[in-house]
């Protein structure tokens, strides 16, 4: 197919040649060639085959507005052919064929229209209910847009962005420009999106005259020169609005060029004030067959060949009712196409100057003519035109006919912000009766058809944004409305809905091959209202979002109940407002972690690494998953664990005692020097959230650990819970300041003794004992005698740039005693044994101080504290019916462990294992569990069901805790 | 999230940074006032107030204070005072 390629609004570059596949077969397009218009170049009319009927379907909008060019591109389904720019080695296929688009099998389905009226499934598929499941399996087969691969996976860079703006610009046109550049003179930061790839909107291919002999394309192209050189205005072209939510934020997403390093991006904008000027789209003309390809609306002619270098047909027909139509058919008669006739719906109000021209160029124009029936076997070759009442008609040969009934804004951003929509007589559209706040409406959206008009609608909608920033706009802003009251006002739209025509075929919907008389049919089941008749004969539901039937169904619906009280509405439109990629939410989908400052050691040492809540840690140091020599060489020699993700704080303040007495429910008064003290914290119906020691560094100065899980909470608990007091306290987070090791094992003290001066010897330093000193002169350590792990233990807190080199220093020191890691799950095994907590692990959140057996920690004559979940306390400790926590052992010494949160059973759930593996220090299973109180006898017989075990059970008996050193020597060596 | 709070440090900022801490319900009562109903009053019950109501905010990812504002429940617009109805 011959192209221009020297027309000056071309936005493709014939010099840059792009390859593509189609259905196997290799063809070319050039650089800036969208799918769809490559296609199109290469002779391609039939683009994909329709949803219920497989009727061909061809180029239509260009923009993207219905499922007739959405196409299966690399492999992605229900791609808009029509938006997508063509990259080289491109993969397209057509959608719902089988066969190929020109001779699909299933074409005999048009033939089968009369048997699926509106409501079809719903009426007949549920009779007897069971056919359902059975027809369902054959609809899909042969109804349907694209097929996803069941092992499809998504490709692609995403990203996404969350710029804000004072102002945001919807619609990068006249209006849009215009209004963001008034809004950037006033100093206010702009952001401008615009769904094509260039500003510009309906001025920019058009060879019309602006002013001046200036054309309208020019226009544009200097606009968009402002608006680049104006540094307050980011603009992102390509860009498609997808919702509108109150606060004025505002979601789209763009797709990437050449050269971004994103294929698509998500941008979530939060602006002051909003502009929402997207200007129009055709309305579709009603009549037989108006889905043929061969048939495409006025811009898509338009553009095919001003912005593609295409042009649309040869011999040409045009039914149309705007002058955008006439402009368009003396635009493309002096391009070379051929044109039969035009017909204008409006009898009369067409620019008398584009008449003189058609007469001058010998168009026919026939006025008060529309077109009622396209004829063809796949694609068009004739049309019959007839007056708007059916009197008369006349046929034409043509091979494109060019169909509008007149313009329709795109009011898709204002539906989504919650404007009201109402119906306005004179321009036909459906106007914003009441803006949300801050968000304003400019330009061809309002009627205005005008350019200077449609330019100073803009202006003055970036002023009102303006001043909605706080800018003293008033001077301005009179100036600009006083141009726009001088300049042309809206325009009269046609009011015509459908052809004269019956409507068995035709289209109002072409997503879900919805007719005319789906939607009388419908009318006459009693549904009156254009909401629900879109419901039952799903128009308007499909990939478009209402693009093409969204405003002919409430027109039609309105015109033909004929219920002069019931004024045409719009249906809802809901985000995203069009289709938008799950990917290009989804976004870069990083996984974020943390690291502790150990990380680089312990994976060198061989670590096997796991996500835990926030955090990346060691897991396991072998393979040996039972992590029998790691558990072994603390129980008899000595190793060392990473414990730096426990929460870490400091508080402090002449009211810090008071912060901490609220929180925990220990006295935290008595707490000795040098000494730590374990306590707990509850949430105000006593269940147990957090455990760990608090220690007295000072005067009102305390330092304490919280568990890990706990670490991101700690701050805004104790703060909210004293809130109202204004106490004076400062408090300050240290997790990720300070690191922690915790070195465990009966050698551990010879392994300290090696590397400080210190006096650690047992009298010197208890267990439960506080001390700081340094390790070789220098590191300075916090170290708490503590035994989570039930040996001899030393935990050291050091600053964590301190960390890896205290590791090295404790391995080095170690060696001769074969010291070495441990990972997480040993540490896990080591502290069941000896039944230490892990708060979230043996506990859940109905799970009270009392049922873990920590009722101890409460100490009850504080009452003046009013410590958090002290009256919960009281009220439950004695309470009936709870689940406590209890030790088992299995009945039979060679059973497995059950897997953790098994449940334990009678005739009813009773409970469930926390936590229970094989001990290789107690030569036995042994575990945790909370079960019903009934059942918390020591040497009651526990049934425990594992999931998917039919009727095996494992049964286990309460035994006494803890298992490992009952009398807690090893602790205290 | 289409709510910005106004944090009496930070100021105006994304709902996104901040975390809910119900409504305000006043200090906490003590100890030996309380008895079931009280309690459960004070913790658990709540006017789920259909229109503004004065409700606590943590600025979670910002400065870490607790503060009240007003929000409309039905907008889900922060707005100036008790009255305000945001028409």
């Amino acid at each position: 197919m011959n192209r221009f390629y020297q027309l000056p609004t071309l936005r493709i570059d014939p010099t840059r040649k792009k390859t593509f596949t189609y259905l196997g077969k290799t063809y070319q397009g050039v650089d800036g060639d969208t799918v769809a218009a490559a296609l199109y170049a290469n002779g391609i009319r039939i683009f994909a085959r329709s949803l219920k009927y497989h009727r061909p379907r061809g180029l239509y909008s260009m923009d993207g507005e219905c499922s007739n060019t959405c196409m299966e591109v690399d492999n992605i389904p229900n791609v808009r052919a029509e938006n997508t720019l063509l990259k080289n080695g491109m993969t397209v296929k057509a959608q719902n064929v089988k066969g190929t688009p020109e001779k699909d099998f299933m074409g005999f389905m048009d033939k089968m229209s009369w048997a699926m009226p509106a409501g079809f499934y719903y009426n007949t598929m549920h009779k007897p209910a069971s056919i359902w499941p059975i027809a369902l399996k054959q609809i899909r087969k042969v109804a349907g847009l694209g097929k996803l691969a069941p092992d499809f996976e998504m490709t692609g860079k995403y990203d996404e962005i969350f710029p804000t703006a004072d102002v945001c610009v919807i619609g990068g046109g006249p209006a849009g420009m215009n209004a963001a550049l008034a809004a950037a003179e006033n100093g206010l930061r702009v952001i401008l999106l615009e769904s094509r790839p260039w500003l510009g909107g309906f001025f920019e291919y058009r060879a019309a005259q602006y002013q001046n002999e200036t054309p309208l394309f020019q226009r544009a192209r200097d606009l968009a020169k402002q608006v680049a050189d104006t540094p307050d205005i980011r603009t992102f072209t390509h860009t498609a609005m997808v919702g509108a939510y109150n606060n004025n934020l505002i979601t789209a997403f763009q797709t990437g060029g050449a050269d971004d390093s994103f294929d698509q991006r998500y941008i979530e904008i939060r602006a002051q004030s909003v502009v929402v000027a997207t200007g129009c789209i055709e309305r579709p003309l009603l009549f037989e067959n108006n889905e043929k390809p061969g048939i495409m609306q006025i811009a898509c002619a338009h553009r095919l060949a001003r912005t593609y270098g295409l042009l649309p047909g040869e011999k040409a027909v045009f039914s149309i009712g705007h002058d955008l139509g006439l402009e368009a058919a003396i635009d493309l008669f002096d391009l070379g196409l051929k044109i039969s006739c035009v017909a204008d719906i409006r009898e009369d109000g067409q620019d008398p100057d584009l008449v003189e021209i058609m007469r001058r160029k010998k168009i026919p124009l026939l006025r008060g003519w529309v077109a009622t029936d396209a004829h063809g076997k796949k694609t068009l070759n004739k049309v019959t035109l007839s007056t708007l009442q059916g009197t008369r008609d006349k046929e034409f040969a043509c091979d494109l006919l060019v169909a509008s009934a007149g313009m329709t804004p795109v009011t898709g951003p204002l539906a989504v912000a919650q404007a009201e929509l109402c119906f306005d007589n004179h321009t036909g559209f459906f106007l914003p009766a009441n803006l949300p706040v801050k968000m304003h409406a400019a330009g061809r959206m309002l009627g205005l058809n005008d350019a200077l008009a449609i330019e100073a609608s803009g202006r003055s909608a970036g002023l009102l944004a303006a001043a909605d920033c706080g800018s003293s706009v008033d001077t301005s802003l009179n100036e600009a409305r006083a141009d726009l009251e001088n300049l042309p006002g809206p325009v009269k739209g046609s009011k015509m809905v459908t052809a004269p025509v019956k409507g068995d075929k035709t289209f109002i919907c072409f997503d879900e091959d919805t007719t005319v008389k789906n939607i009388k049919q419908a009318i006459k089941k009693g549904f009156d209202v254009a909401e629900l008749i879109k419901r039952f004969t799903s128009a308007s539901t499909g990939p478009g979002q209402g693009g093409i039937p969204g405003h002919n169904l409430p027109l039609f619906v309105a015109q033909y109940n004929a219920d002069p009280d019931v004024s045409a509405k719009p249906t809802t439109i809901r985000p995203p407002l069009v289709p938008t990629f799950i990917a290009t939410y989804a976004g870069a989908n990083h996984d974020m972690c943390k690291r502790t400052p150990l990380d680089a050691l312990q994976k060198k040492a061989g670590g096997v690494f796991r996500r835990i809540g926030v955090w990346s840690r060691a897991r396991y140091f072998s393979q040996d998953f039972t992590c029998r020599d790691e558990i072994e060489n603390v129980r008899n020699n000595v190793g060392l664990f990473d414990a730096s993700t426990l929460g870490k704080f400091r508080i402090w303040g002449p009211d810090a005692l008071k912060a901490l007495q609220r929180v925990y429910v220990g006295d935290m008064s008595k707490i000795a020097d040098g000494k730590i003290k374990y306590s707990a914290m509850c949430n105000e119906d006593a269940c147990i959230i957090d455990d760990g020691v608090v220690i007295k560094r000072g005067e009102n100065d305390y330092y304490f650990t919280t568990s890990t899980a706990r670490a991101g909470a700690a701050v805004e608990w104790i703060r909210y819970h004293t809130r109202y007091d204004g106490w004076n306290f400062n408090m300050v987070n240290l997790t990720d300041a300070l690191g922690v090791i915790n070195l465990a094992g009966p050698n551990a003290r010879k392994v300290l003794a090696k590397v400080t001066d210190a006096d650690i010897s047992n009298d010197a330093f208890p267990y439960a004992g506080y001390r700081e000193f340094k390790i070789k002169d220098t590191i300075p350590v916090r170290v708490m005698r503590l035994g989570f792990v039930g040996e001899l233990s030393y935990e050291l807190h050091t600053p964590s740039s301190y960390m890896p080199a205290l590791w090295e220093i404790l391995e080095d020191a170690g060696s001769e005693f074969g010291i070495r890691n441990f990972g997480l799950e040993a540490q896990n095994v080591l502290r069941m044994e000896k039944c230490h907590l892990i708060i979230g692990a043996e506990s859940e959140q109905r799970t009270t101080l009392h049922d873990v057996g920590l009722g101890f920690l409460w100490d009850r004559t504080k009452t003046d504290t009013k410590t958090v979940g002290a009256f919960a306390l009281k009220q439950t400790e004695k309470q009936d019916g709870r689940l406590k926590l209890v030790g088992f052992k299995m009945e039979n010494s060679d059973a497995r462990a059950p897997r953790d949160g098994s449940i334990i059973v009678d005739s009813k759930i009773r409970g469930y294992v926390c936590i229970a593996r094989n001990s290789h220090t107690l030569n036995e299973v042994v575990g945790l569990a909370l079960v019903d109180e009934s059942l918390a006898e020591t040497g009651t017989k526990l049934e425990i069901y594992e999931d998917e075990c039919g009727d095996e059970r494992l049964y286990a008996v309460v035994a006494l805790t803890p298992f490992y050193d009952p009398d807690a020597k090893r602790l205290k060596m | 999230m289409a709510l910005t709070i106004t944090c009496p440090i930070c100021g105006k900022r994304n709902g996104y940074e901040f975390r809910f801490g119900g409504e305000e319900k006043g200090p906490r009562p003590a100890e030996h006032e309380l008895n079931p109903e009280t309690w459960c009053d004070y913790v658990h019950n709540n006017n789920c107030a259909a229109g503004v109501q004065n409700e606590w905010w943590f600025h979670r990812d910002g400065c870490g204070s607790w503060f009240t504002i007003f929000r409309n429940t039905l907008t889900n617009l922060e707005v100036d005072g008790p009255e305000e109805t945001n028409e």
